[in-house]
């Protein structure tokens, strides 16, 4: 796990200098604090910064291969590489590291891009093949680790694992993308390729690209979530969820588990704690407000399993002094503060001395766990017969109240009149509506530039052909994984917050296998009237105690609002919502937002709309403070030694002139 | 109407006025809102702020609303609202 960085131009007129690649190893240091390596050719050059988890002392890249003469730059695990350098033995082709990279690069160069499909694991890379001259990158299927690029004018891409590497080049300036902002407040962040940043794009997951003679010449998906049927039986989900964990815990370092008291992490915990040969240790954010707290549940998972276990203790004061550093590693504004107190797990698992934790994202979304799906099923039923969804409407979403109160009749209506059956985007249109509350907060001209572009007209005409085939659940799920999964919870949520200390976050439920599996098993087996997760459920039964493996889901949340507004909050909040400041920025009506801060200020603004609004617009005057504006964050290069620095070989076509 | 009721409905209206005021009207700055300017079209209230209104009724008023009867025609202007209270309580 590292961070990966490079810039490379068409031709040699202008070379690329080595202290760009030294501020750029700096800036995407915390990826990977172990140490950093670069390959410099004449226009050509790449940097990583590793967190060592495989051949500690041999894996250490940029890595190239002397036998094909093409060089790799890799962030992520492929777990199943023993397996995959086997097999490359026996077709004569030898490796001369452990290393999951070597085998990735070893693999290319023998099958090309088809050695993909061949890959299970988590990555983001870039591979160069000097003699074309030609660039590809790759980001994993679900998108679980992040990779950015820009195209300049000349030709020359820049890319990097994460964005503040593209401006820590002096190539690419931070500037605000009103459609990538816009993104975060519709669908909770900017919708790949897009970012937050003008002309900083991301790699859609599952997606590659090959840039050659300046140009992108080739763009395509090498995966997708797809819900086609299929022919083949669904199988068993135990073996391949014991496998998946047994790949996942792959490491030559400890590996830990993140604890949340639910279902998935405590069943991946379970399969974790047999798979073990170590005492494994368990990771868990608490909430000093019982409101949000599941500690009682943690503490029993990890009782029953004896587990070693570790707990946060969050209050509001560490949510808002962490909510800045926080934004930083999102490098997007954030609706939700939820992503704090997972960097501070991140931190605490850090020093505890783990990199690397296995945890239960994913498990909602491949077999239909969220209240979503089941919202989907109630509006569904409630068009034929509006009475029959009431009482369903009224369990779903528990902290989307308003006051705290009861929910009334007018709850079930918003459900009921969100909008048309036969729109695609039919199972995100609550979500859709309750997050634009934001918008309602923008300056007027920001208003008018964000109306005129079509956002959900972009979404619906982003879905692949097969889309109307599929029934509303595979809808919704094709939906959720790449709005939200991918977007939101497995960046901001999961690898940035975690990266953000340098620790390896691992999801057994995203083994493409499961994936594979979970779209072969029969809808009835994942959600059945308000059954959910049944066949996760069942496999949780063996090896968990029913209190746990019955356990209603609890969404995972943090305090919103009221953080920033008691008497411990940072002095930079008021400053940002300031009026000047936020006439600076320009995002948002400095008028409207005096009132939403008043009503912070007066403890007023607790409603789920309200939470939400204040920390998209101080999330957005936060980050547009950190990359944007006059007192940007400027990257010094990294000093030292690394360790590894190729010089030759790297731009032969240039070389030899 | 006696006075005792007239002055309940005067007080009904200008709570449900101060509580438009406080939790939708900071959004739109400047707007002036008779009591008869119908919420929805003007854009101060949606289906979710009536998620809240509605609560808010219940709670306040200690009245039951049904489901039937969150119509523009109840809901839809500070004056509707409170003639609408107003025939719960009576």
């Amino acid at each position: 796990m590292c961070g990966i960085a490079g810039i490379v131009r068409p031709d040699g007129a202008r070379p690329v200098e080595e202290v760009a690649l030294r501020r750029m190893a700096r800036a995407i240091r915390h990826r990977g604090p172990d140490g950093f390596g670069l390959a410099l050719g004449r226009s050509a050059g790449f940097v990583s910064s590793r967190l060592a988890i495989f051949d500690i002392a041999g894996g250490w890249q940029p890595m190239r291969s002397e036998a094909g003469g093409t060089l790799i730059v890799y962030n992520g695990e492929v777990f199943n590489h023993p397996e995959l350098r086997a097999e490359l033995a026996r077709d004569g082709i030898a490796t001369e590291t452990t290393s999951d990279t070597e085998v990735v690069l070893k693999l290319l160069e023998r099958d090309g891009l088809a050695a993909l499909d061949r890959l299970n694991g988590q990555f983001a890379f870039a591979w160069w093949e000097p003699e074309p001259r030609r660039l590809t990158l790759v980001r994993d299927r679900f998108g679980i680790h992040p990779l950015h690029w820009s195209l300049l004018a000349d030709g020359t891409i820049v890319f990097g694992s994460e964005a503040k590497a593209l401006f820590a080049s002096g190539e690419v300036r931070a500037e605000p993308d009103l459609g990538g902002i816009d993104d975060v407040f519709t669908t909770w962040a900017p919708r790949a390729p897009r970012t937050a940043f003008r002309g900083v794009q991301q790699l859609p997951p599952g997606r590659l690209l090959v840039w050659e003679g300046g140009r992108i010449v080739t763009e395509r998906t090498w995966w997708r979530p797809d819900y086609s049927p299929r022919t083949e039986p669904a199988g068993e989900l135990e073996p391949l969820m014991r496998s998946s964990v047994e790949l996942r815990l792959r490491a030559d370092v400890p590996v830990g588990t993140y604890l949340s008291g639910g279902l998935d992490s405590s069943l991946t915990t379970a399969l974790a704690k047999e798979a073990s040969d170590h005492q494994l240790r368990t990771f868990s954010v608490a909430f000093k407000d019982p409101h949000f707290d599941e500690r009682p549940h943690q503490l029993e998972v990890a009782r029953k399993l004896g587990t070693d276990h570790h707990v946060v203790d969050v209050g509001p004061a560490e949510i808002a002094n962490a909510f800045g550093d926080v934004v930083w590693h999102a490098e997007s504004p954030l609706i939700r503060t939820a992503p704090v107190p997972l960097y501070l797990l991140a931190k605490e698992t850090r020093e505890q001395g783990i990199t690397v934790v296995a945890t239960g994202e994913g498990a909602d979304e491949l077999f239909w766990g969220y209240d979503l799906f089941k919202e989907v099923v109630a509006r569904q039923a409630a068009l034929a017969d509006p009475e029959s969804a009431v009482e369903v409407f009224s369990e779903l979403y528990p902290y989307f109240e308003a006051t705290g109160a009861a929910r009334g009749p007018a709850w079930a209506r918003f459900f009921l009149e969100a909008g048309p059956a036969d729109d695609p985007l039919f199972s995100h249109q609550t979500r859709v509506a309750a997050t634009a509350a934001v918008k309602a907060f923008y300056a007027p001209d920001v208003a008018q530039l964000t109306a005129a572009e079509d956002r959900l007209g972009a979404l619906r005409d982003s879905l692949p052909p097969e889309f109307g085939s599929w029934s509303a659940l595979e809808k919704a799920a094709y939906l959720e994984v790449t709005t939200l999964l991918g977007p939101y919870l497995l960046g901001p949520q999961s690898d940035r917050v975690a990266m953000a200390h340098g620790v390896e976050a691992r999801y057994p439920f995203l083994d493409h296998r499961v994936f594979e599996h979970s779209v072969r098993l029969d809808p009835s087996r994942k959600l059945q009237g308000t059954d959910d997760k049944i066949a996760v459920r069942e496999l949780a039964r063996k090896v968990l105690p029913e209190g746990i493996a019955g356990r209603t889901k609890q969404p995972y949340r943090a305090p919103q609002a009221a953080p920033f507004f008691d008497g411990g909050a940072p002095e930079w909040v008021d400053e940002l919502l300031s009026p000047a400041m936020l006439r600076a920025t320009g995002l948002f009506d400095e008028t409207k937002v005096a009132g939403l801060v008043r009503r912070c200020r007066a403890g007023r603004a607790t409603g789920y709309r309200e939470g939400m609004a204040l920390v998209g617009v101080l999330s957005t005057q936060l980050w547009h403070e950190r990359f944007c504006g006059p007192h940007a964050d400027v990257f010094p290069p990294e000093e030292g030694e690394p360790q590894v620095f190729i010089k030759q070989g790297i731009d032969q076509a240039l070389e030899r002139v | 109407m006696s006075n005792v009721e007239q002055t309940t409905g005067s007080a009904i209206k200008a709570e449900i006025r101060a509580y438009i005021e406080e939790n939708f009207l900071y959004m739109h700055p400047g707007l002036e809102v008779s009591d008869e300017d119908n919420l929805l079209a003007l854009g101060v209230m949606d289906s979710l702020s009536f998620v809240e209104l509605v609560e808010e009724v219940q709670e306040r008023y200690g009245i039951s609303v049904q489901d039937v009867e969150i119509t523009e025609e109840n809901f839809g202007s500070i004056g509707a609202l409170t003639r609408y209270i107003e025939g719960k309580k009576a």
